[in-house]
């Protein structure tokens, strides 16, 4: 009997440039994996149960995860139209505004929050909007919302602006030939070529909301059925000494996190849509 | 069928200068020029792309200067064909008559008759990414055609493709632009492309056009230097011209070239390769009129015609048929002669020279 040959082609042995970067893949996924089992094996039975149970931790998974999405809705409003100018326009005072936009990006975290509330606290227009238009922020829950806008939006808008960079602009010139007014070519070519970006903006917004807590605290405080949401539950467990249910959120909010991302990256992969 | 008046377009140090065209309906017109002469930048004022500064542009009679794009019904093949990544052939063929709010059944069958007559009707079902650059041109050239447009205008549409696809993709250019008769404006920087497809050609440098004509007017008869230059003209002396009786006698570096008319003063002699004869000097006859000897140096087969040098008292360049050139190489040396036939030189007078020219050579 015939003896089958493998037909495959032999595998072609690693380089010493493809072995370092199997090692920083290696060392760098390991390193996370062990830090959420080490979180895994540390919390126990009851304070999982606690988290589908008290309805403080209920309330606070639902403040975070509606705050999160308007955040990133807000964001989406603002991002699509501020980076399609910065990437379409030449205009002077453009680098500044480059700069402001991506400011809240480098702000450390306490600053954003106090910078939020001296606004509304000391500033005339920051009290006129909440005392005569009577729309509160400090210690509110729209807080949470303005407050999560205000750190993570430049993300969305940065992302923005790099993802219509790439989408090279013959293509629009050759829809307003084909019968395109401005805002039908933006809608049907550019915006379709360039929502992979912007749905990685989005991904890097909701997470920037979602896991935000210094600014929180600092604005919106943590009133438990108020304005607590995961995070500032993560502190306050900790800060009593409950560690097992602190561990517990922080787990739920990774794990929220994982399929989130899981599922935006799946939809940002078929997301050259035709809009 | 298109004017442009006085057109002038400034982009940055870049400037499109006071640009007059006119453009018969059905002609295939051909706006040549070096990379960066300013060809897309018209083309795309023309489309209504880029706003001009000054001047008006025209269509059938009618002054389109300040429509949108849409509604000057010309149909673009920008370069590179800019097929739309997210859309199938299909559709990509098919955009321009769902955004003017043709139904589905309608521009399906559009599609498929448009397909059928650009013989891409395989390629329908296929994204537009993995096409081939040829099947890209065709799409794309589907794309502007299926909307009936007044006027076709084409920016480099075969400078991406390989040499037998160009020559492929130009004849089925100039089949369709003959067959719709439809105006065609033809962007390149390829003069055999140019020859191949054009009725009339203009020569885009700097932003100005530097001669508007026919392509045997462009290739012998080049108003600047700079012209004759892009137009391969192949031979240019400059020299100084008296009028030497009926005609003028031009003082070249090695020798003297009689020519045709009047001309006094510091002029370039222009001589194309192929207008030069080279031939053996038979022993009983001396040098004749704007005979010179000379002495074949390198040559390069480029297939249709060879190239020669010719080494002598004025350094040359032969465009010689492969015939030719075998007699002359093959027997014993013998003495040769390269014959400048007088209607075949053009001068240009060098007080027309551009400032950079004036200072390099004078």
């Amino acid at each position: 009997m015939k003896e089958r040959k493998k037909t495959s082609p032999p595998r072609s042995p690693l380089s010493p440039f493809a072995w370092v970067g199997v090692l920083a893949t290696t060392l760098f996924v390991g390193f996370i994996v062990i830090l959420i089992a080490a979180d895994l094996f540390y919390i126990d039975g009851a304070a999982v149960l606690a988290l589908f149970t008290k309805p403080f931790i209920l309330h606070a998974l639902w403040m975070s995860l509606w705050t999160s999405v308007a955040t990133v809705a807000i964001a989406l409003l603002f991002a699509v139209p501020i980076g399609y100018t910065l990437s379409g326009h030449r205009f002077r005072g453009r680098a500044l505004i480059d700069t402001v936009i991506d400011l809240p990006i480098v702000f450390p975290p306490l600053v954003a929050g106090l910078t939020l509330l001296v606004f509304f606290s000391q500033t005339f227009l920051g009290r006129w909007i909440e005392q005569d238009l009577g729309i509160e922020f400090v210690f509110q829950p729209k807080g949470i919302v303005l407050c999560q806008f205000f750190v993570s939006a430049s993300f969305a808008i940065r992302s923005a602006k790099t993802a219509f960079d790439e989408v090279d602009r013959r293509y629009e010139k050759v829809a307003l030939t084909l019968g395109c007014t401005e805002w039908q070519s933006f809608r049907r070519v550019t915006l379709p070529l360039a929502s992979r970006g912007i749905v990685a903006g989005c991904i890097l917004t909701w997470a920037r909301a979602f896991g935000l807590f210094g600014p929180l605290m600092v604005f919106v405080g943590s009133f438990r059925g108020r304005t607590e949401v995961l995070s500032t539950t993560i502190f306050l467990e900790q800060s009593i000494g409950n560690i097992e249910l602190a561990l517990a959120v922080a787990l739920l909010m990774i794990a929220i996190a994982l399929v989130a991302l899981t599922a935006i990256r799946a939809v940002g992969n078929h997301s050259m849509v035709k809009l | 069928m298109i004017r442009a008046e006085g057109l002038t377009c400034t982009l940055g140090d870049f400037a499109l200068r006071a640009i007059d065209l006119d453009v018969a309906a059905a002609e295939h017109f051909v706006i040549l020029g070096p990379p960066g002469s300013g060809k897309t930048v018209l083309l795309e004022c023309l489309c209504g792309l880029k706003r001009i500064d000054a001047g008006r542009v025209l269509i059938g009679g009618e002054d389109v200067t300040a429509f949108e794009p849409r509604r000057r019904a010309i149909g673009y093949v920008p370069q590179d064909y800019a097929i739309l990544p997210h859309l199938s052939v299909k559709e990509n063929i098919g955009f321009g008559l769902r955004v003017r709010g043709v139904d589905r059944a309608e521009t399906a069958r559009k599609v498929t008759a448009m397909t059928a007559m650009l013989k891409i009707s395989h390629l329908l079902e296929r994204s537009a990414q993995g096409l081939s650059g040829g099947e890209k041109q065709r799409v794309a050239l589907a794309r502007a055609l299926i909307l009936s447009p007044r006027l076709l205008v084409l920016d480099e549409p075969v400078s991406a493709l390989d040499e037998s696809t160009r020559q492929e993709i130009c004849s089925e250019i100039s089949r369709i632009q003959k067959r719709l008769g439809l105006t065609t404006l033809h962007v390149s920087h390829n003069l055999e492309e140019a020859l191949s497809v054009a009725d009339r050609a203009g020569v885009l440098m700097n932003g100005e056009f530097q001669q508007i004509g026919t392509l045997d007017d462009l290739l012998r008869r080049p108003r600047t230097i700079d012209l004759a230059r892009f137009m391969r003209c192949g031979n240019i002396f400059e020299g100084q011209a008296e009028v030497n009786g009926s005609g003028s006698a031009i003082g070249v570096d090695g020798g003297r070239i009689a020519v045709d008319g009047t001309h006094r003063g510091a002029v370039w002699v222009v001589v194309r390769p192929e207008n030069i004869a080279v031939e053996k000097l038979p022993a009983d006859r001396n040098l004749g009129e704007n005979e010179f000897p000379v002495k074949l140096g390198r040559a390069s087969d480029l297939c249709n015609y060879v190239r020669v040098e010719l080494d002598g008292p004025i350094a040359m360049v032969a465009h010689l048929s492969p015939a030719a050139h075998g007699a002359l190489t093959q027997r014993a040396p013998q003495p040769l002669i390269a014959r400048l036939d007088r209607e075949q030189i053009h001068i240009i007078d060098r007080s027309q020279d551009s400032p950079r020219h004036r200072t390099h050579a004078d």
